[in-house]
């Protein structure tokens, strides 16, 4: 993207994540510029999932520091760093599967909602107002993933690929400046994977959302990514763009194994 | 159903975020209106006695789905599992009756406000554990709610006024100049003041859930994870979902007892009692406001008609159709778990389907 003068929008230095004596992550930094598509890769059990996780804050590192926007993030909860813009989906999906399509979008709605209980239980005058506007959003974030004829589809019976497209809508639906995309494409056949790979970068230049995904399918990953992070057993092995990182031996003996 | 949304256009989303979007639910809504405003009040119900009809079914029925509509806010929206209803609803009569004895001159509809707002207190101090355990474990929580409670009910004389019976009766009040409850209130006033609460609580479950709220409880229920992620706090979600669902069951409790019963002991907040009501939730059909309508309707109403036919047409004794009764429901419900384990209202959900379809296969 912007060569010339990245403004650094997420920087995670040196985090150390230990589960009893289990080390899931070990002494990573890296950071994300704003307006890039970041691609985290590495080979099962990396710790890639794990690094979003601490990102979100379901895991809490025992050392290293997250800053967020030129500021050092104290711990916080996964609603905490709801609020402060980061949107992620899931490896498996999670989505609400008792309500439709529409419903889990307006989820996504659920923080810049703030009508109280006593107009809710009236769902008059500001309360039917708000929900009303926030439907024309998710409507247009419908509009724009092309899931609209699924509207009013229980999320439990769609197909797998139309499942990852709800999810990342309700994603949108939350106006992220960072989304956290969570093998977007796994599990799907080629179509679906160039559709959601347009999605993804319609997402980040017609939004300007800033993007950091994890992805195994390298075809994928190159084409998108602005610059590309990799793990190998909880540390760091590589970070650059896609063409230093796809020529550095580590990666090469990281995926493809060496001779002892 | 035999009419479908087909050529009904909606310009605007209000008109389709609306209770009844189509032209004909509306008029079934407005047939139903007509029913229990005016027809049953006037003719009772066929073929059956009519004190029997308001005082036996009627009255309870519209009770019970109060009840049934709290429980299903908490079990079947939010999926918090609870065993304490019973004593919520108990929460609530004492709560009523402490109201009503001690300011005398008290409006009956707020003192039946504060008795559900009591109830929603105890709810939220009991839903507490939800917040670390869930599912089993969580039942087994409510459930020490549900024997404390009831403990308490005969133990603490304060709550029935130290008196010998032990039980709450309903004195005789007046509201606007009728007599509303106690004994000699009349059953066509106690029948419309009751219609009236269960459309209003209706009315206002069915707006929360449809917003912000509801949808953060569905959240939770469905996949607490991602809920957070999306900056929902559990706490909050799964507190609300309690004080607002012990806010339904306490005011049905207060209801059941001033409305109906007249006096009650413990005995009708035992544990019993909460197996009944989780029965008609799940019967019915979780989630869903019309499956709360159709599970306490089922299960209170089904047993009686037993009975009463079983002594009008064949001539039983009542203790044998007692007796009969129980097996026959006990069977059916089997019988629609069997056939469709999400309850009445899914079974009336693909009937529709059905009939948008028919007389075609497909």
């Amino acid at each position: 993207m912007n060569e010339k003068a990245p403004k650094i929008m997420m920087e995670v230095k040196n985090i150390n994540l230990r589960f009893g004596g289990v080390v899931a992550i070990q002494g990573v930094s890296f950071d994300i510029h704003e307006g890039e598509i970041r691609a985290i890769i590495g080979p099962n059990g990396a710790g890639k999932s794990s690094m979003l996780n601490v990102i979100n804050g379901f895991y809490h590192p025992q050392e290293g520091e997250i800053w967020f926007d030129g500021q050092k993030r104290p711990s916080m909860e996964p609603y905490e760093v709801a609020k402060t813009g980061i949107a992620r989906t899931f490896q498996n999906i999670a989505l609400f599967k008792g309500m439709t399509t529409i419903e889990n979008v307006m989820t996504g709605r659920q923080l810049q909602m703030n009508k109280n209980i006593f107009w809710q239980m009236l769902r008059y005058g500001p309360a039917i107002e708000e929900e009303v506007q926030h439907r024309k959003r998710c409507e247009e974030i419908i509009d724009f993933l092309e899931i609209n004829h699924i509207r009013k589809t229980p999320v439990g019976s769609l197909p797998y690929g139309l499942q990852k497209r709800v999810e990342l809508a309700r994603a949108l639906a939350m106006e992220p400046n960072l989304l956290l995309l969570d093998e977007p494409m796994a599990g799907m056949n080629v179509e679906e994977k160039q559709d959601m790979s347009r999605f993804i970068v319609e997402v980040n230049e017609e939004f300007g959302t800033t993007i950091a995904l994890i992805e195994h399918d390298m075809a994928v990953v190159m084409d998108l990514a602005d610059r590309v992070v990799v793990l190998d057993y909880g540390k760091l092995l590589a970070d650059g763009t896609p063409k230093e990182v796809q020529s550095n031996q580590a990666v090469i003996d990281a995926y493809l194994g060496v001779p002892h | 159903m035999f009419y479908k949304e087909t050529g009904q256009f909606k310009s605007k989303y209000k008109e389709e975020l609306a209770a009844f979007p189509l032209f004909e639910d509306k008029i079934g809504i407005g047939i139903l209106g007509v029913l229990t405003f005016l027809v049953i009040p006037l003719f009772g119900l066929p073929g059956l006695n009519y004190e029997f009809a308001m005082g036996a079914i009627m009255i309870p029925c519209m009770i019970f789905i109060i009840m049934t509509l709290g429980l299903n806010i908490l079990l079947g929206f939010a999926g918090q599992i609870s065993l304490g209803t019973g004593a919520f609803s108990g929460v609530g009569a004492y709560a009523f009756y402490k109201f009503i004895t001690i300011f005398p001159d008290i409006n009956i509809i707020i003192a039946l406000v504060l008795s559900g707002l009591v109830s929603a207190v105890v709810g939220v101090i009991f839903g507490l554990p939800s917040l670390r355990i869930k599912g089993f474990y969580l039942m087994v929580a409510t459930l020490a709610a549900q024997f404390f409670l009831t403990w308490a009910f005969i133990r603490v004389s304060w709550l029935y006024n130290y008196n010998a019976s032990g039980a709450i009766e309903g004195p005789n009040k007046e509201m606007f100049g009728i007599i509303m409850i106690g004994p000699q209130s009349s059953g066509m006033t106690r029948y419309y003041f009751v219609l009236v609460t269960l459309i209003v609580l209706t009315w206002l479950a069915s707006n929360v859930i449809r917003g912000r709220i509801g949808r953060s409880w569905m959240m939770i229920r469905d996949m607490d994870i991602a809920a957070e992620l999306i900056g929902i706090r559990p706490l909050v979600a799964k507190l609300s979902a309690f004080a607002f669902s012990s806010f339904y069951v306490g005011i049905a409790g207060a209801l059941m007892v001033f409305f109906w019963l007249g006096a009650a002991e413990a005995e009708s907040f035992d544990i019993n009692h909460s197996f009944l009501y989780l029965f008609m939730v799940i019967i019915g059909g979780l989630g869903s406001i019309t499956g709360s309508y159709m599970g306490a309707i089922f299960v209170w109403v089904v047993p009686v008609l037993i009975k009463e036919i079983g002594k009008s047409a064949f001539g039983f004794d009542a203790f044998v159709m007692e007796n009969f009764s129980t097996i026959l429901l006990g069977a059916m419900i089997i019988i629609i778990l069997i056939l469709e384990p999400h309850g009445l209202a899914r079974l009336w959900q693909i009937t529709k389907q059905k009939l948008r379809l028919w007389p075609f296969p497909y």
